[in-house]
This record gives C-alpha cells, sequence and structure tokens, in this order.
C-alpha cells in the first residue's frame, strides 16, 4: 500500500478480552503484566522427546454445546471461554451490537495457525493404527482454519461475513486490519476479531526442528537468548464504527501491513519488511513515530528475530520510544500473539504503564532501541503499537490510542 | 461505496484438463518455467498450482506484480505438506523437516510469491470454508474500497486431498486467478459487491456442484463462464446455502480487450 495517501479512520474497541497462561480476562493478564511474572512452565499437554517451557492455559475451559458438538476442539473451547469472559464483556457488547445494526452487519474473523490441530493429530494416531480417521473427527469443523471463527459466529447467532485469516504469527494482527477495513468500508458496523492458536505437537517439534525452542523460559532481546517459547492463547475484541456512544473507548487506529520477500522462516536480516509495516501503519493513521508512547515488540527471543527487529525499529523510531517484549511473561501465543499483544498495548494505556521485558537479564548489545526491562509507570500516554512478523516474511504492526 | 470492482484478467490453472470441458473454460497445466529450479523444488503442487494462475493473470492484465498487494484463498492450502507432517508426529522419535515445517504453513503460497516476485506489498491468506472464494472477493473489496483506487491479486486455489479426511474434498484440484482493479481501463468485466442471495443451491448444473464439492476453488466457474460468454448476470460464489452471489457484466467491456 505504498502509494496510498488516504488516512485510514479509526474504529472503537468496544469489549476486548484475553485468555492465556495469565489466566481468564485481561485484568488476569494486567496483574502478570504489573508484576512481569513468567507464566511459563514445563509443557504437561502432551509429551514431546526435549524439554519445553510453554505459556500452558491451565484454566478450565468451558464446553462446547450440543448443538455445535461437530466443532468441538480445544482451539474452539479455548474462544469461547474468552468470549464468555464477563468481566471483558465481549459476549454482552455482541448482543448489544445485534440490536443496534443487526445480526447480518457484524463480521467475525479470526486468526489462527493451526485451528483444531491438536485433536488432528490425535486422529492421525488412530489413522496409522486402524486406517481409518475415528468417527468424531470432522476436519472442516475442527481442523480447516476458519473453524474456530465459525464456531463463534454460529455460537452468537451471526449472519455476517466470516472468514479466517492465517498468515502464521501475524494472523492475530491481520484479523485486526481486515475487521477495521470492513467497518471503513461500510460491509460491517462491527466485527469480532481476534487470535486464537492452540499447543500442539506440529508447531512444538516444528519449531525445534528449525533450532528455535529455549531449553529455558524464553529471554527475549538478551545477550544470551536461546530461542522462543510457544504458548497458547485467545484475544478478541469487538471492533464498531465510531459513534457518539462509544467515543470514550480505545480505538484501533491504523495496521500496517507489508512483506519481506526474502525467506521463508528468516527475516529479513535488516528488519526491511518489518520497519515497512511500522511505517505504513504511522502513515495510514496520519502519525509521526513521535506519537508512539509504547512499542510492543514481537521480540520472539531468537537470535535474528530480536536483531533485525531492533534494527527496524531505530530505523524508524532510533531509540525514542519505550519498548518491550512481553513472550517471557505469556510465550510466544503464534497466531494469537498479534491480538494477545494488541489488548497488552490497550492495557499499557489503560494503566499508564510500559510492560517490562520478563527474562531479560543483559541486554544485547547489537540491540540500539528502548527495551525496558521492568514495568515502569508513565504519564500521558496516548497512543501504543503492536508487532507481529510471521513466516512467509507476513508483517503486521497495529496502532492503538485512547 | 464502489459500485463494481473491475477485472482485469483471469487466469486458471487445472492438472486434469477434462474437469473444465463441460464448462467450456480453458486452463493451463502448472508451468514449470514459470517458477526457478530451486523454488519448485521446495514447493508443494498447491503452491505451484496457484503461482501459475497467478502469474499468468498477471501477464495477461500486463500488470507489475512486484507492486501487487495479493489475496490467496483456500479452503485447505498446503493439505498435503500438513498431512505428510501429521502422519509422523505420533512417533515421538520422528524428526520433522525444517522446510516442511515452515511449508506448511496457510500463507506459504502468499510466502513463495512475495519472494518470487520480490514484492513487498501487504498479502494475506484466508480461510471460509466454503465461502472462500466469496470472502475473498469481499477481502479484496474492503481493501481497495479503503485504498480508494488501485489493484489487487486475488488467488483461490485447493489441491487433490487423502480422502480420509473430508471426503469428496480434494477428488479435483483447481486454481484460479484474478487480477482485480478501481479502475475500468483494459477490464474485461466488472463484478457487484457480493450479498447473500435467495438463490438456492437445487438450481445449479449438477457438473458444478460435483466439481465444487471435490475441489472448493471450483466455486469461481460461474463467475468465469459469464465472462467467457460475454454476459450480463447473477452468479453465484458459493454451492451451500446461504448463497453469495454477484452480478458479473462482461459486455461493457468488449472493447477493453
Amino acid at each position: 500500500m505504498k502509494n496510498n495517501q488516504t488516512l485510514i479512520t479509526p474504529v472503537a474497541i468496544t469489549a476486548y478480552s484475553a485468555l492465556s497462561a495469565s489466566g481468564l480476562g485481561s485484568e488476569a493478564l494486567y496483574q502478570s503484566l504489573a508484576e512481569n511474572h513468567s507464566e511459563l512452565a514445563p509443557l504437561s499437554l502432551f509429551n514431546v522427546p526435549f524439554p519445553a517451557y510453554v505459556g500452558e492455559i491451565k484454566q478450565p475451559l468451558l464446553s462446547i454445546c450440543e448443538e455445535l458438538a461437530d466443532y468441538n476442539c480445544r482451539n474452539a473451547q479455548v474462544a469461547l471461554t474468552a468470549l464468555n469472559d464477563e468481566q471483558g464483556g465481549v459476549r454482552a457488547a455482541v448482543e448489544t451490537a445485534k440490536e443496534k445494526y443487526g445480526a447480518h452487519r457484524i463480521g467475525v474473523i479470526i486468526g489462527t495457525s493451526t485451528s483444531g490441530l491438536y485433536e488432528t493429530e490425535d486422529a492421525y494416531g488412530v489413522l496409522l493404527d486402524t486406517g481409518k480417521m475415528p468417527d468424531d473427527f470432522h476436519f472442516v469443523t475442527e481442523h480447516a482454519y476458519q473453524a474456530t471463527g465459525r464456531f463463534v459466529q454460529l455460537e452468537l447467532g451471526l449472519t455476517g461475513v466470516c472468514f479466517a485469516i492465517s498468515t502464521a504469527c501475524s494472523s492475530g494482527a491481520k484479523a485486526i486490519a481486515a475487521g477495521q477495513r470492513l467497518i471503513n468500508s461500510g460491509l460491517c458496523d462491527a466485527v469480532l476479531v481476534g487470535g486464537v492458536d492452540t499447543l500442539c505437537r506440529l508447531t512444538l517439534r516444528g519449531f525445534r526442528s528449525l533450532e528455535l525452542v529455549a531449553n529455558q523460559p524464553c529471554t527475549p532481546m538478551d545477550k544470551n537468548r536461546q530461542g522462543i517459547s510457544i504458548g497458547e492463547a485467545a484475544g478478541l475484541m469487538l471492533l464498531e464504527k465510531p459513534h457518539t456512544d462509544n467515543a470514550g473507548k480505545m480505538k484501533v487506529l491504523s495496521v500496517g501491513e507489508s512483506s519481506d520477500a526474502h525467506h521463508m522462516s528468516t527475516p529479513h536480516p535488516e528488519g526491511e519488511g518489518a520497519a515497512l509495516a511500522m511505517r505504513n501503519a504511522l502513515q495510514l493513521a496520519g502519525l509521526q513515530a513521535e506519537s508512539i508512547d509504547y512499542l510492543n515488540l514481537h521480540a520472539t527471543a531468537t537470535k535474528i528475530n530480536d536483531r533485525m527487529e531492533s534494527r527496524a525499529v531505530f530505523s524508524v523510531f532510533a531509540d525514542a520510544v519505550p519498548c518491550s517484549g512481553t513472550k517471557g511473561i505469556t510465550g510466544h501465543t503464534l497466531g494469537a500473539a498479534g491480538a494477545l499483544e494488541t489488548i497488552i498495548a490497550l492495557l499499557a494505556l489503560k494503566h499508564q504503564f510500559i510492560p517490562g521485558t520478563q527474562g531479560l537479564q543483559e541486554l544485547d548489545e547489537e540491540c540500539q532501541c528502548q527495551v525496558v526491562k521492568a514495568p515502569l509507570s508513565k504519564q500521558n500516554m496516548q497512543i501504543a503499537m503492536s508487532n507481529s512478523f510471521g513466516f512467509g516474511g507476513n508483517n503486521a504492526s497495529v496502532i492503538v490510542g485512547l | 461505496m464502489m459500485k463494481q470492482l473491475f477485472i482485469k484478467s483471469y487466469a486458471i490453472c487445472c492438472p486434469d484438463a477434462e474437469l473444465l470441458a463441460p464448462f467450456g473454460l480453458l486452463g493451463s497445466d502448472i508451468d514449470k518455467s514459470l517458477i526457478p529450479a530451486a523454488m519448485r523444488r521446495r514447493t508443494s503442487m498447491t503452491t505451484r498450482m496457484a503461482v501459475t494462475a497467478a502469474k499468468l493473470a498477471c501477464t495477461q492484465a500486463n500488470i507489475d506484480s512486484q507492486h501487487l498487494a495479493s489475496v490467496f484463498a483456500s479452503l485447505g492450502g498446503e493439505i498435503q505438506v500438513t498431512d505428510a507432517l501429521c502422519r509422523l508426529l505420533p512417533d515421538e522419535n520422528e524428526l520433522l523437516s525444517p522446510t516442511q515445517f515452515h511449508n506448511s504453513v496457510h500463507n506459504t503460497t502468499a510466502g513463495y510469491w512475495a519472494i518470487l516476485n520480490k514484492c513487498q506489498e501487504a498479502s494475506t491468506a484466508i480461510a471460509a470454508a466454503d465461502d472462500t472464494f466469496a470472502m475473498g472477493l469481499i477481502e479484496v473489496w474492503s481493501q481497495l474500497q479503503q485504498q480508494g483506487s488501485g489493484e489487487r491479486l486475488l488467488v483461490c486455489y485447493d489441491e487433490y486431498w487423502p480422502q480420509y479426511l473430508a471426503p469428496p474434498i480434494g477428488l479435483a484440484a483447481f486454481a484460479c486467478a484474478f487480477v482485480l482493479s478501481t479502475d475500468a481501463e483494459q477490464a474485461i468485466g466488472s463484478i457487484s459487491l457480493p450479498q447473500v442471495s435467495e438463490q438456492a443451491e437445487q438450481s445449479f448444473p449438477l457438473e458444478w456442484l460435483m466439481l465444487t464439492e471435490s475441489a472448493p476453488a471450483a466455486a469461481v466457474i460461474p463467475l468465469l463462464m459469464a465472462l467467457q460468454q460475454e454476459t450480463q448476470e447473477t452468479v453465484p460464489l458459493n454451492i451451500k446455502t446461504p448463497i453469495w452471489s454477484s452480478c458479473v457484466s462482461a459486455r461493457e467491456f468488449e472493447h477493453g480487450k
């Protein structure tokens, strides 16, 4: 969108909720952030043949109703539990929006990288033993990428636009982008957006095969960082067209997107694509770099991501913006990360603080940007950015504002 | 609100050409010459099909693919790669191939397309089961509406699937790519915003229903037939209720060819 000079209109975030290793609700997430407390622990959901610290959801999950049993999988249960979080009030906000706009005017765009793959893995065990998939295996309604989004749409009785975005670790951020566009283009009045991803063997063993999984809890931006700790989460928000009713709510100002055009799993070494996403976000919102009060980094704690990201951030902001990476608290929640970490940016604005970088001991001297180690209060924060970069060189930067 | 999007070009890649005969459409086989050898060795059939269709559509539209943002729409994406990895997972000691792992993501084709064209524009990968093509059009529509003017590449594709997953999905493989624009110049047709319609699947031609049940991306065929036959009509964009449909108009742009 290089030639795009048009500004994008902000949309209101009328409700949001998160479910992660920190527990249910954005306030539980805030507690972990405020205390800079790591929620990473040894994997217990299934076995992998190597040590793995993960951000696993230990919270009991809600059950899928009988009528939607074909959608039953951990990913849908995680989505339902976050949706029904009363403190976040996403479900209640959707009900209000339904009365206001009609069920057909409310979209559902959910980002995910692996959808219901965890259950598919179990089904393959049965397939290899017996030559047949188990009777309760439903590929399209569990494993396929749109399954969780469609489940949420049916659960809420919505009938509008509904699709999944699956661009690996930028999925959740790009779902926010699609939601904002659907509202601004007049195709929807409200869109439930977010990211939902759950732990599974393929991602743990796949990242291990790339030699990117840390043996210890991850240490983003640290000189001695060893790789990622994978996590699972749901981050949901209801976006609505701006109106006097929601003028006091926080807003999505813009989402900048770009491609690296470099390599499938290794980011551009200078962070060209990452910098382009941040610049596109600033341009779409009509903001200068100085306007950003806090930047939540992608900061996966791999050698190469953190090096390229710090270069990209420095090229856009120099060392002027306080940044932190929060994956030492929640783990890298993959397709949910873009949504979960946008919620972290909202919490930074709501509580007027800069989250810390849990796990960081000694800052990598190559990192020139202003990385914040321990949480600190900051006044007059108005605008925050969250970065997400995925396989395929797929980048997105979300800007939110008070 | 935009009234229509203009279709600059389309191209089909369908390895089994006979599948297209009932519809009077022509498709290309995977064109190996369009993909460099090193990339060809690493990519799946689905990516090679989608890239073939996308390259042909860009060439026909005479558009610079380096500066073209894109939307890739597929029900299952890299299903063969994912299937091969899933077969290894029950044995805890099996090592996965790192290349196959990063090739299993849904945006694999989008990533290779960006690398192939040195394109740093935004690219997305979406899925919506039977509605995947309709939702791909809606995503393109909202991108261009937001931007005010410009072009997009829309590619929809599904490859052969193992038949224990979701039969009959995957019995056929099909890819189609469009260059869509806010500008009428050189367009071969126009398309209106997809809407939920009163059409019922019982009224649809059996050949199309059967092919689309096997290759969900074949949902585009009524649109392609309208363009081919230079008609103006309302075409369905999926095969299961609720039916999304758009008005297609090919005629008024004949001179643009």
